[in-house]
């Protein structure tokens, strides 16, 4: 059997996560490659260590990516998201350093702040009718004033150490272990239960052996992802969260009747509104979680460095926006997927990552990075079909 | 040289095996305007593409014979060359440029270089605003500055200045004031004095009386009859406009009509753009449960204007109340009229009818999605039960539910559409151009649905602009032109012209 353009095309298309992955494989194959050193032993970037580097890495730039699809499905988009990262970040600094709040309140405080700042960006543009594009420019522009304000242009530290945890803390092995079986079983326990119901309402499924391939392909990667982790100090608590959020969302965006509504806006506003939806609501809702998710990714930041500095969170719109279009967003909105988002994140950490490794100037990094953007989105358009 | 300045012969434009218009002549001479007459739908529209060359020349048959000449245009721009001009129903104005700007749009003035000569644009704009005794016009103004009624004389003056000796206006008056219309046809009067020769295309048959030398009548795509207007009245166009045969193609049902369960009180809709000029004007209504209420008239009568505002979906300023079920209503949005058990099926389903990315199945279950949640998730196992459920009601043809909507017919995108506005179970159900689009096959279902939806007690709102369709299925029919309420007549005893002759305003039939 030859495999035609055409059939290589639909192949694509369907399992665009695949075409991803093996993309992350190239990447990673070719900086493995690179950083061969015999005297130290093997590659160096093919580690636990670094491993474990590029993941806390992406962590968060994941987790506004996570949302920021959600932003992109409904047809929108959202600028301020770096700014506001930053100023979440430095409010939880202020509070933790020098007012010494109890670590509960503080999280508590900023997440209920990142929601209230999203929602107001949401009501702005689905109530008032302003773009999206230019509220969140200004966001973006009055968040950063608003963080150097509050930190008067200086870094606040040291963080307590509960708040380090977040961003720097390690999952015991033996409890990641118990993680990821449960998180397998549950996987595997889902697939049957799905197929079961679409043969129930004759809906085409794959074949048997198909299914069990996949989900022995999910048990592969999960058992690497835990032993590879767990054999330099286990998972990080921000890949930990991302995790979590990864599978929040997922239920979110293919089990509820927001995340439903939110494909439905993004596809044709005009025919959900007219179906009786509310659809200005779906629109501020989330924006209202990526208020959510920039109060994670600034609680991580500030816990990472453990210290809220000013410029934290710059230009994190941008790579959040890149990653969900590398993982496949549809830029005219109703397509697009959380998973896809992550897969693009790690793209993105692991060509920063392997550059940096390999002592490549940042402007060649950036290069690098502008031209994958693009091609990747060239690629998505050609392998679905879309071209004009 | 040829007694006319135009002549078409036997032109025929097919569109995918569909004859759109099958061997219709129409002619014209010079300083003649002829008046173009036929229902929506008939082919006038088709039949001025074909000479404006919107068709190239080859795309159809038949030939065009200009002064004299044949005409083997392939261009638009040829066409204009040629003297050969088209004013479209809607305005080609690009609003922010100027005046002046928007007349010379194409065809600027430069000094050389590429530089526009804005001086001399700007003289020669304002000499054509003085022919066209407008000369309060400041042409270095943007267009938007101005009234719908001013930028369609502005759209004249961009005519005039291509040096057209023939002019077509499709729809001229549908956005003007009456005193506006007035101008026009003062305005085609004098250039028909002049010598130029004019097409002229309205629903508004009082004008044509009015302007036309010549009346020509298409129905169906054919040529039904070209007289002088000295031999004909309005009457006479409108039964050489209807004049068709009435084949059973409605699977009409006896159904029980029960009280009045729903009632519009004096609604009235401003226009979006235009807020001084009425969409709908005072138009007040009741409706039984079981009722079949069809709405007729002609393009722009404000029908449309009508559902949106009982939707919730009016966007300009509306007034006028609501009744359900004998108590009043608030409906300020879509939501607010589905909840409260008025649905309605949009007149364009691809903009506002269809989520094309979405499966049929999940577009059908859009209305309804909270209904099938179990601990806040989505039970898939009970959707997919009603989809299925609601596919075979429906008839939609589909290789799986779960299929995108965009991938199937258009009558079958109609149905679910349909189907996805009868989950929600609706007291009042308005379709508006329920049949448009669809295919023969697929308009028989949906009307049997309609008549399956009315024995069960559902109200039914319809809005057709197809005569046949009104009559073949409504209990009762309301008429409307120019936003008003024209007639409300029982169906017995109804006929096309009786619709026509109301919805044109012409009172010696509606009397008859």
């Amino acid at each position: 059997m030859t495999l035609s353009k055409k059939d290589l095309r639909r192949l694509l298309s369907e399992y665009k996560i695949v075409a991803l992955l093996l993309i992350i494989a190239i990447i990673w194959g070719f900086f493995g490659f690179l950083t061969y050193d015999a005297d130290l032993g093997g590659s160096q970037f093919l580690t636990a260590r670094n491993f474990s580097n590029l993941l806390r890495q992406m962590a968060i730039t994941g987790m506004l990516a996570s949302a920021m699809v959600f932003v992109i499905v409904a047809g929108e988009i959202d600028l301020s998201v770096g700014s506001l990262l930053g100023l979440l970040g430095g409010i939880a600094a202020v509070l933790d350093v020098l007012w010494g709040w109890p670590l509960w309140a503080t999280i508590g405080t900023v997440l209920l702040l990142g929601i209230a700042a999203g929602m107001m960006v949401g009501w702005l543009t689905a109530y008032v009718g302003i773009p999206s594009f230019i509220v969140t420019l200004g966001g973006m522009l009055a968040f950063r004033g608003a963080v150097l304000g509050l930190t008067g242009g200086i870094t606040i530290a040291p963080a307590s150490e509960g708040l380090k945890v977040i961003g720097q803390g390690y999952l015991p092995g033996g409890i990641g272990n118990i993680l990821a079986t449960v998180v397998f079983v549950i996987l595997a326990f889902l697939a049957f239960r799905t197929r079961s119901g679409r043969i129930k309402h004759k809906l085409p499924v794959s074949s048997m052996v198909v299914e069990v391939g996949k989900l022995a392909a999910i048990g592969l990667v999960i058992l690497g992802f835990i032993l590879t982790l767990n054999s330099y100090q286990g998972v990080p608590v921000p890949v930990l969260i991302l995790l979590v959020i990864l599978g929040a969302f997922t239920v979110i965006g293919n089990k509820t009747v927001f995340g439903r509504r939110i494909y439905a806006v993004g596809s044709n506003l005009e025919a959900t509104r007219l179906s009786g939806v509310n659809v200005d609501l779906v629109k501020m809702l989330v924006f209202g979680l990526m208020g959510l998710m920039c109060a994670f990714a600034g609680l991580t930041t500030t816990a990472r460095l453990a210290a809220g500095t000013p410029s934290a969170g710059f230009g994190g719109e941008l790579d959040a926006i890149a990653s969900c279009f590398i993982g496949g967003t549809s830029m005219r909105g109703g397509i697009g997927s959380v998973i896809g988002a992550l897969v693009g994140a790690v793209i993105m950490a692991s060509l920063d990552n392997g550059m940096s490794m390999l002592g490549i100037d940042t402007f060649w990094q950036q290069i690098t990075k502008g031209i994958i953007l693009v091609l990747a989105v060239w690629l998505d358009i050609v392998s679905s079909g879309n071209q004009r | 040289m040829s007694e006319y300045l135009l002549e078409m012969r036997g032109i025929t434009k097919e569109f995918s095996g569909v004859k759109a218009i099958d061997g219709i002549d129409l002619k014209v001479r010079s300083g003649e305007c002829v008046g173009l007459c036929g229902e929506n739908g008939a082919g006038k529209s088709t039949l001025m593409k074909v000479l404006s060359a919107v068709y190239p020349h080859g795309t159809w048959e038949g030939t065009i014979l200009w002064e004299g000449a044949e005409l083997k245009a392939r261009t638009i721009r040829e066409t204009e060359e040629a003297g050969i001009v088209i004013i479209h129903q809607e305005l080609m104005m690009v609003p922010h440029l100027s005046v002046a700007e928007n007349i010379f749009l194409g065809s600027e003035l430069t000094s050389g270089f590429g530089f526009v000569d804005y001086d001399l644009m700007n003289a020669r704009a304002t000499e054509l605003m003085r022919q066209l005794k407008m000369p309060d016009i400041n042409v270095a103004l943007p267009v938007l500055a101005y009234s719908g009624g001013k930028q369609q004389l502005i759209e004249i003056a961009k005519a005039l200045n291509k040096n057209a000796k023939l002019l077509i206006l499709d729809e001229p008056t549908s956005a003007l004031t009456a005193a506006e219309t007035q101008t026009l046809l003062e305005l085609v009067k004098e250039f028909k004095s002049r010598g130029m020769a004019c097409v002229y295309i309205s629903h508004k048959l009082d004008e044509v009386a009015e302007i036309a030398d010549t009346v020509t009548v298409i129905r169906d795509g054919t040529h039904v009859g070209t007289l002088p207007m000295a031999e004909l009245d309005t009457n006479k166009i409108i039964t050489m406009m209807v004049g068709r045969e009435m084949k059973n193609l409605f699977p009409r049902e006896e159904h029980a009509i029960g009280e009045v369960i729903f009632e519009a009180k004096n609604i009235t809709c401003w226009d979006t753009t235009n807020p001084d000029r009425k969409m709908v004007d005072d138009v007040s209504f009741q409706l039984r449960a079981g009722e079949i209420l069809g709405v007729a008239g002609l393009v722009g009568a404000g029908r449309t204007e009508l559902a949106c505002k009982l939707f919730g979906y009016w966007r300009g300023d509306h007034q006028g109340r609501i009744f359900l079920e004998g108590r009043e209503i608030q409906v300020k949005t879509p939501a607010d009229a589905v909840r409260q058990g008025i649905c309605m099926v949009p007149e364009d389903r691809k903009r506002h009818g269809i989520v094309p990315l979405m499966g049929v199945g999940y577009n059908m279950t859009l209305s309804v999605l909270d209904r099938y949640t179990r601990n806040r998730l989505i039970d898939a196992e009970a959707e997919l039960a009603t989809i299925q459920a609601e596919i075979i009601r429906m008839k939609v043809k589909t290789a799986h539910p779960l299929l995108p909507i965009a991938s199937l017919s258009g009558g079958n995108q109609q149905k679910a559409v349909v189907g996805k506005m009868l989950l929600p179970e609706p007291k009042v159900l308005i379709l508006d151009e329920p049949t448009r689009g669809v295919d023969v096959g697929a308009k028989y279902e949906i009307y049997k649905l309609i008549f399956e939806l009315a024995k069960q007690g559902v109200a039914i709102l319809m809005i057709s602009s197809e005569l046949p369709e009104v009559l073949g299925i409504s209990d009762r029919v309301l008429v409307m032109g120019e936003g008003k309420l024209r007639g409300d007549f029982p169906n017995a005893a109804l006929s096309q012209e009786k619709i026509l002759a109301a919805a044109l305003g012409n009172p010696a039939t509606a009397a008859a």
